[in-house]
């Protein structure tokens, strides 16, 4: 018995130095391992997109005086620690993931570097692992303000909210305002308007905008009577869509598409301002209606250097795309204005009920749901009608290649949302009777209404009823300026909008 | 900003406890004193874990011997000369080299004061300017002292602060958020450099009030729920303009009476007792609504009084009031009401029925009579803490907390100038910035716009 006992201490010992042993090795395996797995080399074996790795190479984060290196897990992991740990174990098996069955052909890396996809891969806790001081000496005023802003408000930005192409380094980035923004627009025709177009009948024209040589196609909407909003049984609807009214419609015209950015820059040229306007100037323009003063010159690009041209113009305020109608109205001496919620649903609608203004249903198209992350959404027929979140490339696209709604209007659901004049209430259509005429939305309110899907939109959000609204706080977060830009929003890309005009009554009893 | 809150927050909350513990143990001892007549009163106080984590200064009575130190003088007025001689005293090895006025005859008189301290300054150590700051601040001093009137202060904070220089600035250290800003900024930029910050706000450097706050830390009085700070007095002083003195000259001779050089005299003067509240409560109040009127002023174009209530996110309300008209009823002070107690912050604390539960001892003369103040003046005393801190390399940098006092009393001035609420929020956010664009002794806008409470406008006046 004696003995095995004594056999059992000595293996007990034995077995408890085998484990240290085995600990000790896993311990500097595993640690090699990680070392190893985390080394810019091991990371661009999968990640075979030179393009990252250029630019990189030429950002601040490789090429800089000090002659430091910033290596892809300084960034794309979280300082080291156990959180480092779990999110490496995730990226990781996402790349293998990747790696297996994606063709990194086909992945759109420039929508990865695009900030909302960047936030994900880039971790707030290890910009601030190095950048330990906000407030260097030699920071600029501008730098004073927003560290200022950030260190009163750490948990509502991320560092690239506003550093965006510090890891990786985009020669059209641009972190300053730029007064040449409207500069070298191309000019395909040097066709410079006299008049705006003669409009004698109700009927499809042409809006020449005059002294520029920007013009523009109109369609005449006829009045009638829908159901505005979505019934309970409709796919994947909201309840702020609620409750149908009968809503009639007094006939107008509407922009064939979206104010382009050559028609946006045109009135930008003309009524530039140069400094920024307090709420007080704003008033005293208000007073003064015959002198318009624009936008003032925005920070960075909005265009966000996808072109401008024929692609809508986007990132403007609710304000500015206001002063826009009334500069056009001046300009053409025809009453052009924003559409009301009613006015824009009733011209996308187009008659239908469905939907949307073309065939199928929502859970058909829509990319959420556990099966479709496996067989993938139809795309057939949206695809042809809209730019949206599987067609865009994630970003606007010129409308040329769509199909027209039953009006004639194009990309009324897809491309960028489009404001309306009305202010934004989940509860609107049940303040007002069951039939009406020509309704205008709320008498007050903070923020406005915004229609239709867009560019980054899932099939869910381009139905025909589908409401949204603008975030001014929101969407001016990153704005470095006080006060807050009123002509330009910071901090969102899908935003734009499409004119309406108002027929004079002479031309309708024609 | 935020981490100065936190460090104090974090304490607070820690006082807040205690302050809760007192409560309970008070409230058990009257529920049940019917049952249990023995049982005491006997209510446990939690002691602050770290004194290091108040933030107090050592209060020396005078500051180590260490590196010689060089000051500059920026506004050689009474209150710059009466710093550059409170420097002076705080310890050894310690120098003025270089003086700035606009005035020659205020460079005169200061050279005259500072040589009676056998501070002698050489004819190019003086300048003459506007700009005479920057020579200062290049003269290779390691200390900045800056006293012109505040509405020139954020601009010379932050040039110093760039210069990597030690500053004593006199509060207020703006007269318009965009300088109470400009200031935060460059309170950063100093911590981040290790650069030492004394502002004028003498309290935090009296020894009765400091005590009275470490009791107060202490749970003496519970959970802060109220808050009352004074500045009334009899009229200031003004100057009127002599037919030798430019439009500018003439304001800034008389300057604690136009508003965009002094802040008008909530912020200018009434700071003092704000900043004891902020200090006490570790909070920024929120949002204020006031009253303000001028009656009796002879000059200028501020008001005479402001009665303002402050809200803090708490729910706490701080009524201040300022006046400066002769023949009323005069008090400086601070008052704040505990969940168990009062204090006046100075040097009593008071039980909830009014009793005395502590006072400060202020100690004894030579002849073994009690004193009735601290030995050292506050003035002398924040430069003893000053240099204390440079020598010991120890910083301590007030300017975030005193341009976070300084700009709740420019929200109290705007509420009563508008007669609106104004929030803390607009404040950071306003772009409402007084005075000149450019500073020429020549013609100015002197004709007084005196604020009228429901018409003044967004932008106060200029």
């Amino acid at each position: 018995m004696k003995n095995i006992f004594k056999s059992l201490k000595v293996s007990g010992k034995l077995l408890l130095l085998i484990g240290i042993i085995i600990g000790l090795f896993l311990f500097f395996a595993g640690k090699k391992a990680t070392e190893y797995t985390s080394t810019d080399e091991f990371c661009q074996k999968c990640h075979v997109h030179p393009h990252a790795e250029a630019s990189w190479k030429l950002s601040t984060h490789y090429n800089n005086k000090r002659g430091v290196y910033v290596h892809c897990v300084d960034c794309h992991l979280p300082p080291k620690g156990f959180p480092y740990l779990r999110e490496k174990i995730k990226t990781g098996a996402r790349d293998v993931w990747g790696k297996l069955f994606k063709d990194p052909a086909k992945i759109n890396w420039e929508a990865k570097a695009q900030l909302d996809h960047a936030k994900k891969i880039v971790y707030k806790e290890s910009c601030i692992h190095c950048h330990q001081n906000l407030f260097p000496i030699g920071l600029s005023e501008k730098g004073d303000k927003a560290h200022l802003y950030y260190s009163q408000h750490p948990d509502d930005l991320h560092c690239i909210n506003c550093h965006l192409y510090v890891g990786h380094y985009n020669p059209n980035a641009k972190h300053e305002q730029s007064t040449d923004f409207a500069q070298g627009q191309e000019t395909v025709n040097n066709i410079i308007y006299p008049a705006p177009a003669v409009v004698s009948k109700f009927e499809n024209f042409t809006e020449f905008v005059p002294n520029t040589n920007v013009s523009f196609e109109m369609v005449a909407i006829p009045g009638g009577t829908f159901k505005m909003g979505s019934t309970e049984k409709e796919q994947l609807r909201k309840e702020n869509e609620g409750p149908v009214r009968e809503v009639t419609i007094s006939p107008f015209f509407m922009g064939r598409v979206e104010v382009s950015w050559k028609e946006y820059l045109a009135f930008f040229n003309a009524t530039a301002s140069e400094g920024r306007l307090t709420q007080k100037d704003k008033e005293a323009k208000a007073k003064n209606v015959d002198a318009i003063t624009g936008p003032t010159p925005p920070y960075g690009d909005p265009s966000q250097g996808w072109g401008k041209g024929d692609k809508p113009a986007i990132t403007m305020t609710h304000h500015a795309a206001q002063v826009y109608c009334e500069w056009l109205s001046k300009r053409t001496g025809r009453k052009y204005r924003l559409p009301t919620e009613a006015e824009w649903e009733y011209a996308c609608r187009a008659k239908s009920e469905t939907p949307y203004f073309f065939p199928g249903n929502p859970k058909k198209y829509t990319e959420n749901g556990f099966m479709k992350k496996i067989f993938g959404p139809d795309t057939s027929v949206i695809a042809s009608h809209a730019i949206y979140k599987l067609n865009s490339g994630n970003k606007t696209q010129e409308p040329k290649s769509l199909k027209p709604n039953a009006f004639g209007l194009v990309n009324m659901l897809g491309n960028i949302k489009e404001f309306c004049s009305d202010y934004y209430a989940a509860d609107a259509y049940s303040k007002t009777g069951k039939a009406v005429t020509n309704p205008k939305g709320p008498e007050s309110g903070s923020e406005f209404v915004i229609r239709g899907g867009a560019f980054d939109s899932d099939a869910s959000e381009l139905r025909s009823a589908t409401r949204d609204f603008t975030q001014t706080d929101k969407w001016l977060k990153t704005d470095p300026q006080i006060p807050k830009s009123i002509w330009w929003y910071s901090d969102v890309i899908n935003v734009g909008f499409r004119v309406v005009c108002e027929p004079d009554s002479s031309i309708l009893n024609k | 900003m935020k981490n100065f809150q936190i460090s104090r927050r974090k304490f607070l909350g820690s006082a807040a406890a205690a302050g809760a513990i007192t409560t309970l143990g008070t409230m058990a001892t009257v529920g049940s004193a019917g049952l249990v007549t023995s049982c005491s009163g006997d209510t446990k106080k939690k002691k602050y874990n770290n004194i290091e984590e108040l933030k107090l200064p050592p209060l020396l009575e005078k500051a180590p011997d260490g590196k010689p130190l060089k000051a500059g003088l920026v506004g050689c007025g009474g209150r710059g000369t009466g710093a550059a001689i409170n420097f002076l005293k705080a310890g050894n090895g310690l120098s003025i080299t270089a003086i700035a006025d606009l005035f020659e005859d205020k460079i005169k008189d200061c050279r005259e004061k500072l040589k009676k301290e056998n501070n002698e300054l050489t004819d190019d150590q003086c300048f003459l300017g506007f700009d005479a700051y920057e020579k200062v601040i290049a003269s290779g001093v390691d200390i900045v002292i800056l006293a012109t009137p505040p509405h020139f202060r954020p601009k010379q904070f932050a040039d110093a602060v760039n210069a990597g220089k030690h500053v004593f600035m006199e509060k207020p250290v703006a007269v318009d958020p965009v300088g109470a800003r400009t200031i935060m900024a460059a309170a950063k930029k100093a911590e981040s450099l290790g650069l030492t910050v004394v502002t004028g706000t003498q309290r935090r450097h009296q020894h009765d009030y400091v005590g009275t706050y470490k009791q107060i830390m202490d749970g003496a009085i519970g959970d802060i729920v109220g808050a009352n700070c004074y500045w009334n007095q009899n009229m200031l002083w003004f100057r009127k303009k002599e037919a030798s003195w430019s439009d500018m000259e003439a304001m800034i001779r008389d300057w604690v009476n136009w508003c965009w050089l002094s802040g008008d005299h909530i912020v200018e003067q009434h700071v003092h007792n704000i900043d004891v509240i902020n200090w006490f409560t570790g909070k920024t109040p929120v949002k204020a609504v006031g009253f303000g009127a001028r009656h009796r002023r002879v000059t200028g174009d501020q008001y005479d009084m402001f009665s303002i209530d402050y809200v803090y996110d708490n729910g706490l309300h701080m009524h201040s009031m300022c006046r400066q008209i002769d023949g009323t009823v005069n008090n400086v002070s601070e008052y704040i009401v505990g969940t168990n107690g009062m204090s006046n912050c100075k040097n009593t604390i008071y039980n909830p029925d009014g009793s005395v539960l502590w006072t400060f001892d202020y100690g004894k003369d030579e002849q073994g009579k009690p004193l009735e103040k601290t030995k050292i003046s506050p003035y002398d005393q924040e430069h003893i803490d000053m240099v204390t801190a440079i020598r010991t390399n120890k910083p301590i940098n007030e300017a975030e907390a005193t341009a976070v006092s300084t700009l709740v009393g420019i929200m109290g001035r705007i509420s009563a100038y508008t007669g609106k609420e104004v929030t803390w929020d607009e404040m950071m956010n306003s772009e409402i910035k007084l005075g000149p664009e450019t500073y020429v002794l020549g013609p100015m806008d002197m004709t007084p716009k005196i604020p009228v409470p429901g018409e003044a406008k967004e932008e106060e006046k200029k």
